[in-house]
C-alpha cells in the first residue's frame, strides 16, 4: 500500500500534479464549477487505467505515455479554463487518441510488410493532400481542413506520421510492393546507393513539401524539411548530397522571403513586431504581453487574462501556460518534451533493424521539432509559424494525430526493450 | 555504429535547441519582460486597474487630495478640491491616461511591484481585495488653498517650499483645470485648444527670464569675487557696447554700493557688474545654482536655461539683470532663494514624502538631500541682510510681515511681449522668511502682468508667508 502512494512511482507524480493542477483551477474560478473536479477524475482515471494496462501486458517503455498523459493532462486544464466547450470536447479527443494509441500499438505489431509499403504510403498521401484540394475548406487563411459531418479534420496531421514511414521505407533499401494481387505482382528493388533512387525519393520528399506551401502550411513544411534532413544526415553519408539539400532550403528560404508575402510578414514581424502593433504584430506582441504578465511563477491558474492573445488555444497555448504557470511552468513543459524526445533517442539508438530505426527517429525528431517551432515561435526566438503544440494545443487532429504517433514508438520500444529485436546491449527496462 | 554516432549528434543537435527555447525565455522574462506591462496594447494594466483600489494621495496632514471611490462595481477617481491639485497631481483618466502624480507613482497606487510581476506572485492569493498603497505629499493643504486664491484669475505660479529640507508646502500653477472624469472628458478639446495652455504646469514646466530676481545670485557671486566695496554712480541709464541699460522709470540713484543697488535694483549697477564679474565667472555661478541641470523631481521639471555658447559684454550685462537669453523655472527660483536662506546649500525639492500601504505600513520614505552648494555661508549671509534691506526699505516692501524679518527680492522681467513697447512684463518677487531662521521660501510670477514684482507679486508672497509663520 505503501508503494502504492510513494511518490518515487512515477503515475502517481502525475496523479499529484493533477490534483493539484484541477483543483486549483476549481478553487479559483469563480463560481465554483463542478464540472473542473469531474473532469480531472475522468483524465486521470483514464490515464492511470491506460498506464496499468501499458505495464501489465508489459508494452515496452513505461515513461512515454507517462510523459505524454501529463502533457495532454495540462492541454485539457488549459483549453477548460480558457472555454469550457471545447474544453469538454478535447477531453472527448483525449479518449479517441489514447484508444488509437492502443490501436496504433497493436496495428504496428500485426502488420509485418510494413517496411514494403512506401508507394501506398506516398499514394495515401497523395490523395488526402488531393482531397484537400478538392474539398478543403481554409480556416485562417491556410486552405488544409478537411470538414466530415460537422467535424473538422486537418489531413496534414496524418500526413507527418505517412511521410516519416515513407522515408523509411526509402532506408531500409527492400523491396517494394506496388502492387499485389493474384494475377499481378509487382515489386521495386529499391536500392539507395543507386543515383535514380535517390532521384525518385527526392522527388517524392519534396512532393509533400511542395503541397504543403501550396496550402500555405509553412510550419508543417518546415518540420518536414527538418526530419528529412536530419535523417539524411544519419542515414546518408554523402555529405555532398546533404549540403545540396540544405543549399536548396536555403534558396526557397531566401527565395520565400522575397517572393512571398506571408513569409516576408512573418520575418518582419518577427524582426520588429511593434511597428505594426496594432495589426499584424499584434499575435505576437499579445503572447509576449502574456508571458511577461506571468514572471517566473506565474499569476495562478485561472488568475490570468490570457484570453487576450488571439488563437491561444491553439499556436499560442504555450503562452497561456506561461502567464499562468510563469516561466518556471513553461520550462517544465519544455523539459518534458526534452523527456519524451530523449526516451524516442534512446528507442532509436537502441533499435538495430533499419526501418525501425528511421521510423524511432523520424517520429522522435517530429515531436522534438514541433515542439520547438512552436514555443521558439511564440516567445519570438524564431518567426512564427503556425503549427500546433504536441498533446496541448487544442484540436482532434493534432491530438489524435500525436496519440498514434505515439502507438507506433510505444510499439518499437517494446520490440527494443523486450527482446524481440536482436538486442543483445538492451537491458534496460 | 557509425549511425548512432551521428543519432547522437542530432540528439545534441535537439539538446541545443531545447536548451536555447529556456534560456531565451528566461531571458526575455529578465530583462525585457517588465518594459511590456505598460504598453498601451497590453490590456492587463487597464484590466487590473479596473479591480484595484488606487491608492489615496493625501496632504502632510492628512488632507485627502484624491481617492478611490467603488461606484457599481467600479473604482472612481475623485479629486474633491477640483482644480486645485491640477498642476500637482494630475488626472488619471481611462481615456486620456494619466499626468503627474498619478503617472509617475502609478506603479505604488496600482501596487504594482516590479519584484512581485517578474516573480509573479499574486496579491490576490494573500488578500481578497486588490488595494493600492497611499501617497503623502509634503503640501499643506490650507497654504495651498490661500496661494490659489492669492493668484485668483492672473496667469502665474506660486512655489512655496521648506529652505532647509526641499519639502514643497504649496505649488499653484494657473490657469488649472477640473482633473476629476467627468469635467476633464467634458472640456477637452476646449482645454488642448485653448492659447492660455491650461496644461501647462507652470511651477515646474514654464520658463521665464529671471528678471532683477536673478541679481540676488549675481550679488552674491560680486560678493565672491571682493566686489563688496565697489562703488557706482548710477544716472539712471549706461551704454554698454552701443546698447542701452536703464532703471526702471530711467531713475537716476546717484553715487550707490553694491547694497543699495540691490535695495533699488538699480540696473546701471548690475549691468557693469556683470561686465565685471566676466563669462567666466557668470558661467559658473549659473552653474552652481543648477542653470541647464535636469533636477530630478517627483513631476517632471524643465531643465532652467543658459543657452551662451560665447557671451558678449551686452550678454554679461543682461544676464546680471536678469535677462538676455537665460530662462528659468518658478521652482527654480524658490529653491534658489532657498540656498540664500540656507546658507548656501541647495535641497532637493521633494514632493511625495511617504508611500503608505491600506493596512497604515509606511513602505517608502524621502528624506531630505542636499543638491550641492550655491554660494558659501558667509556670502549667502551677507546677501540675506541686504534681501532683508529689500523688503525693509527697497522695492520689496509690500512683502512685509508685521513682527517677521522678511528677506526677498522683486523682479519685474521683460519678455518677448514688452519689446514692442506692450506693457506685459512678468512680476516676479522670491524671499524667504524668518530671515534668521527661514522656515518658509518663496517664489511667485504673475506672467504678463504689467504691474512690477514690488506691487503685484510681493504682496501675494508676504501673505503667505505671514499664514504659514502665524501658525
Amino acid at each position: 500500500m505503501m508503494k502504492l502512494l510513494s511518490l518515487k512511482r512515477p503515475v502517481n507524480m502525475l496523479v499529484l500534479a493533477n490534483i493539484l493542477a484541477f483543483g486549483l483551477l476549481y478553487y479559483y474560478k469563480k463560481p465554483y464549477d463542478k464540472m473542473v473536479l469531474i473532469e480531472g477524475l475522468i483524465v486521470t482515471g483514464l490515464i492511470c487505467l491506460s498506464y496499468f494496462f501499458i505495464i501489465k501486458k508489459n508494452m515496452g517503455d513505461g515513461y512515454l505515455f507517462l510523459v505524454v498523459s501529463m502533457l495532454s493532462s495540462l492541454g485539457v486544464l488549459m483549453i477548460y479554463r480558457l472555454d469550457q466547450d471545447r474544453g469538454f470536447k478535447q477531453i472527448l479527443w483525449l479518449v479517441i487518441g489514447i484508444g488509437l494509441f492502443f490501436m496504433s500499438y497493436y496495428l504496428y505489431g500485426k502488420v509485418k510488410i510494413k517496411d514494403k509499403l512506401m508507394f501506398y504510403y506516398y499514394a495515401a498521401s497523395i490523395f488526402l493532400f488531393m482531397t484537400t484540394l478538392v474539398i478543403g475548406s481554409s480556416i485562417n487563411g491556410s486552405r488544409n481542413w478537411i470538414l466530415i459531418g460537422g467535424y473538422s479534420f486537418q489531413p496534414s496531421e496524418i500526413i507527418k506520421i505517412l511521410f516519416v514511414l515513407t522515408i523509411a521505407c526509402y532506408f531500409k533499401n527492400s523491396e517494394q510492393i506496388i502492387f499485389n494481387s493474384k494475377s499481378v505482382n509487382l515489386k521495386w528493388k529499391l536500392d539507395n546507393t543507386k543515383i535514380i533512387s535517390k532521384i525518385a525519393f527526392f522527388l517524392m520528399v519534396y512532393s509533400y513539401i511542395g503541397f504543403l506551401v501550396m496550402q500555405r502550411e509553412w510550419g508543417t513544411a518546415l518540420l518536414l524539411f527538418l526530419i528529412f534532413f536530419m535523417v539524411l544526415y544519419v542515414f546518408d553519408n554523402d555529405i555532398k548530397l546533404l549540403l545540396l539539400n540544405g543549399a536548396i532550403a536555403a534558396i526557397g528560404g531566401i527565395g520565400g522571403y522575397f517572393f512571398v508575402h506571408h513569409i516576408k510578414i512573418r520575418v518582419q514581424m518577427w524582426l520588429d513586431p511593434w511597428a505594426d502593433i496594432a495589426g499584424k504584430g499584434y499575435q505576437i506582441t499579445q503572447s509576449m504581453f502574456a508571458i511577461s504578465a506571468g514572471g517566473f511563477f506565474g499569476r495562478g491558474i485561472g488568475l490570468g487574462d490570457p484570453y487576450l492573445i488571439p488563437e491561444v488555444k491553439t499556436d499560442f497555448i504555450f503562452s497561456a501556460i506561461c502567464e499562468e504557470m510563469g516561466v518556471f511552468g513553461g520550462i517544465a513543459v519544455i523539459l518534458l518534451y526534452f523527456l519524451l524526445v530523449y526516451r524516442g533517442f534512446k528507442i532509436a539508438l537502441y533499435i538495430k533493424d533499419l526501418f525501425k530505426k528511421t521510423v524511432a527517429l523520424g517520429i522522435t525528431l517530429m515531436f522534438g521539432f514541433q515542439t520547438f517551432i512552436i514555443i521558439g515561435g511564440v516567445i519570438k526566438l524564431i518567426p512564427l509559424t503556425g503549427i500546433t503544440l504536441p498533446f496541448i494545443s487544442y484540436g482532434g487532429s493534432s491530438l489524435v494525430s500525436g496519440f498514434i504517433a505515439l502507438g507506433i514508438l510505444q510499439a518499437l520500444s517494446k520490440e527494443c526493450y523486450s527482446g524481440e529485436e536482436d538486442v543483445s546491449d538492451a537491458e534496460e527496462q | 555504429m557509425q549511425k548512432n554516432n551521428k543519432i547522437i549528434h542530432v540528439l545534441i543537435l535537439m539538446c541545443t535547441i531545447f536548451f536555447s527555447l529556456m534560456a531565451y525565455l528566461t531571458y526575455f522574462q529578465l530583462f525585457t519582460g517588465k518594459k511590456m506591462e505598460s504598453n498601451a496594447f497590453n490590456r492587463r494594466q487597464q484590466l487590473k486597474e479596473d479591480d484595484t483600489k488606487r491608492g489615496d494621495i493625501y496632504d502632510r496632514n492628512g488632507v485627502v487630495l484624491a481617492e478611490s471611490t467603488n461606484i457599481k462595481g467600479k473604482w472612481q477617481r475623485k479629486y474633491p478640491y477640483g482644480s486645485l491639485y491640477s498642476h500637482v497631481i494630475g488626472y488619471n483618466s481611462e481615456i486620456y491616461g494619466r499626468a503627474l502624480i498619478e503617472q509617475k507613482y502609478n506603479s505604488y497606487l496600482l501596487d504594482i511591484n516590479e519584484l512581485k510581476s517578474v516573480m509573479g506572485i499574486s496579491n490576490s492569493l494573500l488578500k481578497g481585495e486588490k488595494v493600492g498603497n497611499n501617497l503623502y505629499l509634503t503640501i499643506d493643504n490650507k497654504l495651498q488653498k490661500l496661494a490659489n486664491e492669492l493668484l485668483g484669475a492672473k496667469k502665474g505660479a506660486v512655489v512655496a517650499m521648506n529652505p532647509k529640507t526641499g519639502e514643497i508646502l504649496a505649488m499653484v500653477s494657473k490657469p488649472g483645470f477640473d482633473p476629476n472624469n467627468s469635467a476633464l472628458t467634458e472640456k477637452w478639446k476646449e482645454l488642448v485648444d485653448s492659447e492660455d495652455s491650461p496644461f501647462l504646469p507652470r511651477a515646474v514646466q514654464g520658463l521665464y527670464a529671471p528678471g532683477s530676481t536673478f541679481k540676488v545670485a549675481v550679488a552674491a557671486l560680486a560678493l565672491e569675487q571682493d566686489m563688496e566695496d565697489i562703488v557706482f554712480d548710477d544716472k539712471g541709464i549706461i551704454n554698454i557696447d552701443g546698447k542701452n541699460f536703464s532703471n526702471s522709470n530711467k531713475k537716476a540713484y546717484g553715487k550707490l554700493g553694491l547694497e543699495k543697488a540691490l535695495v533699488v535694483s538699480s540696473n546701471v549697477a548690475f549691468s557693469q557688474i556683470g561686465v565685471k564679474l566676466g563669462e567666466k565667472n557668470l558661467r559658473d555661478m549659473a552653474n552652481r545654482i543648477g542653470m541647464e541641470k535636469s533636477i530630478s523631481f517627483d513631476i517632471p521639471l524643465s531643465k532652467s536655461v543658459f543657452p551662451y555658447e560665447s557671451m558678449e559684454k551686452t550678454d554679461m550685462a543682461a544676464v546680471a539683470i536678469g535677462q538676455g537669453k537665460m530662462l528659468v523655472t518658478p521652482l527654480h527660483m524658490a529653491m534658489l532663494a532657498s540656498s540664500i536662506g540656507n546658507n548656501g546649500v541647495m535641497m532637493k525639492p521633494i514632493l511625495v514624502s511617504r508611500v503608505v500601504d491600506a493596512e497604515g505600513k509606511e513602505l517608502k520614505k524621502w528624506n531630505p538631500e542636499k543638491l550641492g552648494n550655491t554660494f558659501t555661508a558667509d556670502t549667502t549671509k551677507k546677501v540675506k541682510n541686504m534681501m532683508v534691506k529689500v523688503v525693509k526699505e527697497g522695492t520689496g516692501r509690500s512683502a512685509a510681515v508685521k513682527g517677521i524679518t522678511v528677506a526677498g527680492k522683486t523682479g519685474t522681467a521683460e519678455n518677448e511681449q514688452t519689446i514692442n513697447g506692450a506693457n506685459k512684463e512678468h512680476a516676479w518677487f522670491i524671499g524667504f522668511a524668518p530671515a534668521e531662521n527661514p522656515q518658509i521660501a518663496v517664489a511667485v510670477i504673475v506672467e504678463y502682468s504689467g504691474g512690477s514684482g514690488g506691487t503685484i507679486s510681493a504682496p501675494i508672497a508676504g501673505k503667505i508667508m505671514k499664514d504659514y509663520l502665524d501658525r
